[in-house]
């Protein structure tokens, strides 16, 4: 498979919700007032993943969520696949499985993707729902899946809320590492942490500590702005994958064992995957139209000032103006948004801008002159 | 989704609503007004959507007759059979299998510089797409059906030596679109007869000497109301003030700032799922071009560069749209009205180049 073609990963989806036998009312329109956040589920192979789906699944926390998984590997054949229904009814949340019927030609000139559009029909159909979670199978990258449902936002209901990486407690260090016999391409492990914005370290009950604390390190390193918990077979504070609102909120950036002051701190990269936290000072607004425009330049031409070739996977960041507002800075690939925020205010101080992909430990610091 | 008040008289701003019109309720369809007075206000022109739905043709039928139409339109089944095309005229990569695979891979989806020979190539498929347009649109009259005017345009474009790009394009059956009023895009040619009083936008997009070139425009046809000729001028303008900002260094993602003041101006909306796309080598290739402002659009002008602009605008607040079963008619929501103007546009040194462009719109 050509890793760079733009893949339909919901090529054939297994959709499962709870609560389905509630549903039986047609939902109203007036129902679809409600926007509904979708959190892509990505992990190693082994590490846990369909537990956690289940665990979601099947615990009474009163929310209706449907799980999409994705049994088959992204693929660009897009001709229209329909599945069959079957009914588990289960104890706790009844889980229903549905296939989703997926569109065709219609959207070509289109920007929604395929799979979102199905989902949302399947939701006029059965009601609205409180979360999505899409997992995506071991081998995606979710730094491409994300750019397609974050634009999907502009023209959808449901926008997406955050990426979850679930790493293997075990064998994590190694498929990062890259050292084990695991049949997972190890650059592609970094790049999945790389574009996570909650780790997941799963079996930290039959982990080693001290395993457990190096990769949790490496895991700092690759991603700096990620959530890490430890969870074990898949239980976990639903507080922790859902309402993550990690597109729209200010990032946090954990450097704790870097005073960076002016300088830039970069990490080593793994496998070509590292990550660079540059300041940022206080901007006028020419300088933050230079930061702007260095930036498109990185995202949309994949290239340094100096003409080097960097791969932006996931940015972020938040710095001040001189007029005193607060800026966010949120990206994934060539996607990038910046918000102001004029009542936030901003106490002074150096800002920062992460950027996390290949290449970016060529970053000295961002040309403002 | 939001539904708002759809009276173009609204007296509270057309605000966002929920009661709606038990007629239309009975006959299927979305109609919204924000108050009984709003609503016994508009009432004198609201009502005619009540009479009943365009009859199908003689010999014709509706395929979905259990679908919920969002507005008045029927299709009129069956589908003239697929038309022919001469041997000697070369294809486009995707007409064997329907699908474009070339689209997804890179190349295609990196923004595109054409040099001096491929835009000289490009302009003469444009100014061909041009008189075809012009020539098919002559002959929009009440009682002619969409697909009599896909004749005409089919037999247009191979009697140039050139491939209509829609037909089999995704399976797409036809060789151009026919989208009459509230069909946002896409529409299918079939048999349903104008009826004075319609609007129709016609969609040509052809291959010639390895170019695709695309275009369309929004059609009167015979005598139209106030408020089709407002959003069939409104759907031009936006699209002018769109081109008068494209030149080297403008963003792709600004391109939304300048139509949407514009239908917002005279209340109307734009629809955000359809944007507009590079064509040249591609039908569809970067970049992806939203009309809407505030949006993520990717790229930068550079001369050279080659893409459609081709904003969609509805009548009223709601953006949104519905798809027909046959998996391409995209409609309104409220079944208000829709129009469309779109122009292949290069972008050359210091401006802008109409490949496309025909004569100003004229609806007196």
């Amino acid at each position: 498979m050509d890793d760079d073609e733009v893949p339909y990963v919901c090529q054939r989806l297994r959709l499962y919700y709870s609560d389905l036998i509630e549903a039986a009312a047609p939902p109203d329109v007036a129902q679809d007032n409600k926007t509904v956040p979708l959190t892509l589920i990505c992990g190693f192979l082994g590490a846990g993943k369909s537990t956690l789906l289940k665990y979601i699944l099947t615990e009474r926390h009163g929310y209706r969520i449907a799980v999409i998984m994705n049994e088959f590997s992204d693929t660009a054949d897009i001709e229209a696949k329909s599945i069959g229904l079957s009914d588990s009814g289960g104890a706790a949340g009844e889980l229903a499985e549905e296939y989703l019927e997926l569109a065709n030609g219609c959207l070509c000139c289109s920007i929604k993707d395929p799979g979102l559009a199905s989902i949302e029909k399947l939701m006029k159909k059965k009601g609205s729902f409180d979360y999505i979670l899409l997992e995506t199978t071991g081998l995606a990258d979710p730094s491409s899946l994300a750019p397609v449902f974050w634009q999907n936002s502009e023209v959808s209901d449901i926008y997406l809320d955050g990426v979850v990486c679930v790493v293997d407690g075990v064998f994590g260090l190694q498929q990062l590492r890259g050292d084990s016999s695991s049949a997972e391409e190890p650059g592609l492990s970094c790049r999945q942490v790389a574009g996570a914005d909650v780790v997941l370290v799963n079996k930290t009950d039959i982990a080693k500590a001290a395993d457990l604390d190096a990769l949790e390190g490496l895991i700092a390193k690759v991603n700096p702005t990620a959530a890490v918990h430890r969870t074990t077979r898949g239980h976990l504070d639903l507080a922790h994958v859902l309402n993550l609102a990690a597109y729209t909120s200010r990032p946090h950036v954990h450097d704790h064992d870097h005073d960076h002051g002016d300088a830039a701190t970069h990490h080593d990269d793994l496998h070509g995957v590292s990550s660079v936290i540059l300041p940022v000072p206080i901007l006028s607004p020419d300088r933050a139209e230079r930061l702007e425009r260095w930036l498109q330049t990185l995202l949309w031409e994949n290239k340094l000032p100096d003409g080097s070739a960097v791969e932006v996977l996931r940015c972020k960041g938040v710095w001040g103006t001189v007029e005193g507002a607060t800026c966010v800075l949120q990206g994934v690939r060539s996607l990038y948004e910046i918000t102001r925020d004029e009542q936030r205010g901003w106490d002074g101080g150096n800002g920062k801008l992460v950027l996390i992909g290949r290449g970016v430990g060529a970053v000295e610091c961002i040309p403002l002159e | 989704m939001t539904q708002t008040c759809q009276s173009s008289s609204c007296l509270n701003g057309n605000p966002a609503s929920t009661l709606q019109c038990p007629k239309c309720d009975k006959l299927g369809i979305k109609s919204y007004f924000c108050t009984q007075e709003c609503f016994k206000a508009s009432w004198a022109v609201h009502k005619a959507v009540h009479s009943k739905p365009d009859t199908v043709e003689e010999g014709t039928y509706n395929p979905f007759p259990s679908y919920r139409f969002s507005g008045t339109l029927r299709p009129a089944y069956p589908l003239s059979p697929r038309r022919q095309v001469p041997a000697h005229i070369p294809r486009p990569d995707y007409v064997a299998t329907g699908r474009p695979t070339s689209e997804s891979k890179p190349h295609a989806r990196t923004i595109q510089v054409l040099d001096e020979e491929q835009q000289q190539r490009l302009r003469v498929a444009c100014k061909m797409a041009r008189e075809v347009l012009d020539l098919t649109a002559a002959h929009i009259r009440p009682g002619i059906t969409t697909d009599e005017l896909d004749a005409i345009c089919h037999a247009a474009i191979i009697e140039r030596n050139a491939y209509p790009s829609p037909l089999n394009y995704r399976e797409y059956p036809k060789s151009f679109c026919t989208s009459v009023n509230e069909v946002i895009c896409h529409g299918i040619p079939d048999q349903r007869k104008l009826v004075e009083g319609d609007i129709i936008n016609l969609d040509v997009s052809l291959y010639y000497n390895g170019m695709h070139s695309d275009l369309n425009a929004t059609y009167p046809v015979g005598k139209i109301d106030e408020e089709s000729k407002k959003l069939i001028r409104t759907s031009r303008a936006s699209l002018d003030a769109a081109i008068a900002i494209c030149k080297p260094g403008t963003l792709v993602r600004d391109v939304g700032k300048a139509i949407e003041p514009v239908a917002k101006a005279n209340g109307c909306s734009v629809v955000r799922a359809f944007v507009g796309h590079g064509t040249h080598i591609y039908f569809h290739c970067a970049p992806d071009i939203p009309h809407y402002a505030k949006n993520k659009g990717v790229g930068v002008m550079k001369a050279g560069m080659a893409f459609t602009i081709e904003p969609m605008i509805n009548l009223g607040g709601n953006w949104e749209e519905i798809h027909w079963p046959d998996n391409w008619t995209a409609t309104t929501i409220d079944g208000r009205r829709s129009a469309q103007f779109e122009e292949t546009l290069l972008i050359t040194e210091d401006g802008v180049e109409v490949l496309t462009a025909g004569a100003p719109l004229n609806l007196d």
